[in-house]
């Protein structure tokens, strides 16, 4: 995501304000993720420069919203919910479980970024708990001993 | 980041899929939570059999028995509870099923905003309406706007967000407030842990969102819609944006002759973007930082212009208050809480999902009557209504009727909805512990009460936890906690500390245990 490449100044082209409109940081740092997978520091200042605002203004968007990245993201993200529904049906276990297969911890990424670990507290899925995201894929009731075959199916 | 439109490619889309022959119809659910109970799969493996034509419909909110198939009898649907792929047959012949009527989790409730639950497709406009929906526009478009939101005010609606600001007074105010564009906005950043009603409205019936919408919209003159969807809901966001092409195409938006534009906002994971402020805030772009209130966003909110903020499952309630009348709904429930309640029950219960009923039943007869009891091997220890940011009842507080006056009383909140059974495994400590991480993980560090008391209750929990603690440290944690509750600036700071404080009034013996294997 070099300074000029084409694909970051049409995304910005997309985002700058026009006709007095406010510059909307966020809606621009998601489009950037959506297109290049994380916001690199060129982007930042290349996004304050269309925006108007300050790179200080941009990077602390950046810094305050979870789902923004800075680095490139894993093959795979695991999410696990750590939601209360999902905390009374142990979750607890479900994360240990993870924790030793992958030998990571929550906001660590595995050795060649297969899979990264990410907590979440709550995806709606309460009713079905304990929850887990593997990618888009939401699974309801996992057990422990379903996690192999669930991790094998990510590989 | 998930690209919306590959999240929805993944939901799935088709509404029927048709196959040659005489085929047996099956309703399936297509909720988030259907499918990761199970729905997808069946979906997948019956999609393209010559004996099936599946239906996608919503859910009824009855998890414990999804996932969920039904067919059509002469005498209404007949339901097979936890279907495998292999009960094909079966459900084929009619063996084993129930009749959805008699299904007591289902029977017992008054549902109302939820009444098309797993009866219609989401996105079927003509389903919409031949199940009465559009009658509250229609009646609405009929009115002056001072007289829809008379009708509000008859209805006794309060906002069920979270604060249960009463809606009549929310959309008064933004209509009497002079300027140049008026905002809605809809949060529909359900971010409270072990709520859910929003999200399956969103999925389930989205055309009764927008119809609450565009009728608080005409009552308060509204230019603009914003709804704030959180992140984690791909499928929702991508249904409400069907639907709002759907009623674009149908004409729906078209307010006295002007285009009135719905748009779905992403949020990005902040828990303290579904505060009102905050969530402004994050439309804007900016950090969900919370605002010092007044102005309240009726007065001033987006960008500075009066704004009626109020959650999804507030707007759902809009349609059926208009079409039946205020009276209808102020008849239902207690004296500062009509109409129905939308419970989403979860955890250790034999029976979670969704029950809607009037408010004043207690907390018990919810659990009890609805929830079915506790899961098998568990023992009821505590029972938190609210969210994270709610209360812990343990059993012997549990005959609390449910309503906003009771809870108030007890210093508890209804919040959203959202109740949690944990059971006798769960340790009382490391709960506490939990809902402090997730305290000063989620505060938006604007105040100093909140930034600087859930972090310091988080350390003095470690210290417990690792058998160092001492009285004084309980001691400080409650003077923590009364600073928290009287000095935050927003809801979120100023209830953090209640799960905690309830935790230690009521299993003290668990804060105090390490310590005493100390001394």
């Amino acid at each position: 995501m070099d300074r000029g490449t084409p694909g970051l100044t049409t995304v910005l082209e997309q985002h700058k304000p026009v006709g007095g409109e406010p510059p909307n940081i966020l809606r621009t740092l998601l489009a950037v993720q959506q297109a290049f997978g994380s916001v690199s520091s060129e982007a930042v200042r290349d996004i304050a420069q269309v925006l108007e605002v300050t790179e200080a203004d941009v990077a602390g968007v950046l810094s305050y919203y979870p789902d923004l990245r800075r680095e490139a993201p894993s093959r795979h993200v695991i999410r696990i919910c750590m939601g209360e529904s999902c905390i009374a049906n142990h979750c607890d276990r479900l994360l240990r479980g993870l924790r030793e297969r992958l030998r990571i911890e929550v906001g660590e990424t595995t050795p060649g970024r297969r899979y990264r670990l990410e907590q979440v507290f709550c995806m709606g899925n309460c009713a079905v708990g304990p929850t887990l995201a593997i990618d888009e894929d939401l699974y309801g009731r996992v057990a422990v001993s379903r996690l192999d075959h669930l991790l094998d199916r990510y590989r | 980041m998930t690209p919306p439109s590959k999240a929805g490619e993944r939901w799935d889309r088709s509404g029927v899929a048709l196959s040659s022959g005489s085929p047996v119809r099956l309703y399936l659910p297509n909720d988030t939570s259907s499918r990761a109970a199970g729905a997808a799969q069946l979906a997948e493996a019956w999609a393209d059999h010559p004996d099936v034509q599946l239906i996608r419909t919503s859910s009824r909110g009855a998890f414990s028995l999804e996932p969920m198939v039904e067919r059509d009898t002469s005498d209404g649907r007949m339901a097979w509870f936890g279907v495998a792929q292999d009960d094909l047959p079966r459900i084929k012949s009619g063996i084993g099923g129930m009749p959805v009527d008699a299904i007591p989790f289902l029977s017992r409730q008054t549902r109302c905003t939820f009444a098309n639950f797993g009866v219609t497709q989401p996105l079927a406009l003509d389903e919409y309406q031949s199940h009465g929906g559009l009658k509250g526009l229609e009646a609405a478009l009929a009115m002056a706007p001072a007289a829809i939101i008379e009708e509000i005010k008859v209805s006794r609606l309060r906002g069920r967000g979270g604060a249960a600001f009463p809606s009549w007074n929310k959309w008064h105010i933004a209509r009497e407030t002079e300027a140049d564009h008026k905002y809605i906005v809809v949060n529909a950043d359900e971010g409270d842990a072990g709520t859910y009603c929003d999200r399956m409205i969103m999925e389930g019936d989205p055309f009764r969102l927008l119809e609450g919408i565009l009728i608080c919209a005409r009552a308060i003159g509204a230019d603009r819609t914003f709804i704030y969807c959180r992140h984690e809901y791909p499928a929702a966001a991508w249904s409400i944006r069907t639907a709002i092409e759907k009623a674009d195409e149908a004409g729906l938006l078209d307010l006295d002759g002007e285009q009135f534009p719905i748009e779905v906002v992403s949020g990005a994971g902040a828990y303290v973007c579904g505060e009102e402020t905050a969530l402004l805030e994050s439309i804007e772009g900016r950090r969900g930082d919370v605002r010092a209130k007044p102005p309240y966003p009726a007065v001033s909110g987006l960008y500075g212009r009066p704004t009626v903020v109020s959650n999804v499952l507030t707007f759902a309630i809009v349609p059926a208050i208009l079409s039946r009348g205020g009276a209808w709904h102020a008849s239902m429930g207690t004296e500062y809480s009509r109409g129905t309640v939308v419970l989403q029950l979860g955890g250790r219960v034999k029976q979670p999902g969704i029950v809607e009923v009037p408010f004043g039943l207690t907390l018990r007869d919810v659990l009890e009557r609805f929830g079915g009891g506790m899961a098998p091997g568990s023992r009821l220890k505590a029972v938190q209504v609210g969210g994270p940011l709610g209360s812990l009842f343990p059993e012997s507080k549990l005959d609390i009727p449910i309503c906003y006056e009771a809870f108030s009383q007890a210093g508890a909140i209804l919040g959203h909805g959202g109740i949690v059974v944990y059971d006798h495994e769960m340790d009382m400590l490391d709960l506490a512990h939990h809902f402090m991480t997730f305290a000063a993980t989620e505060s938006c560090g604007k105040c100093t009460p909140c930034r600087v008391g859930s972090l310091r209750s988080r350390e003095l929990l470690e210290r417990i936890q690792i058998g160092q603690g001492t009285p004084a440290d309980v001691e400080l944690l409650f003077d923590l906690g009364e600073t928290m509750k009287t000095a935050s600036l927003c809801a979120f700071g100023g209830r953090a500390p209640y799960p905690v404080l309830t935790a230690i009034e009521h299993f003290p013996a668990e804060f105090q245990r390490l310590r005493n294997e100390e001394i």
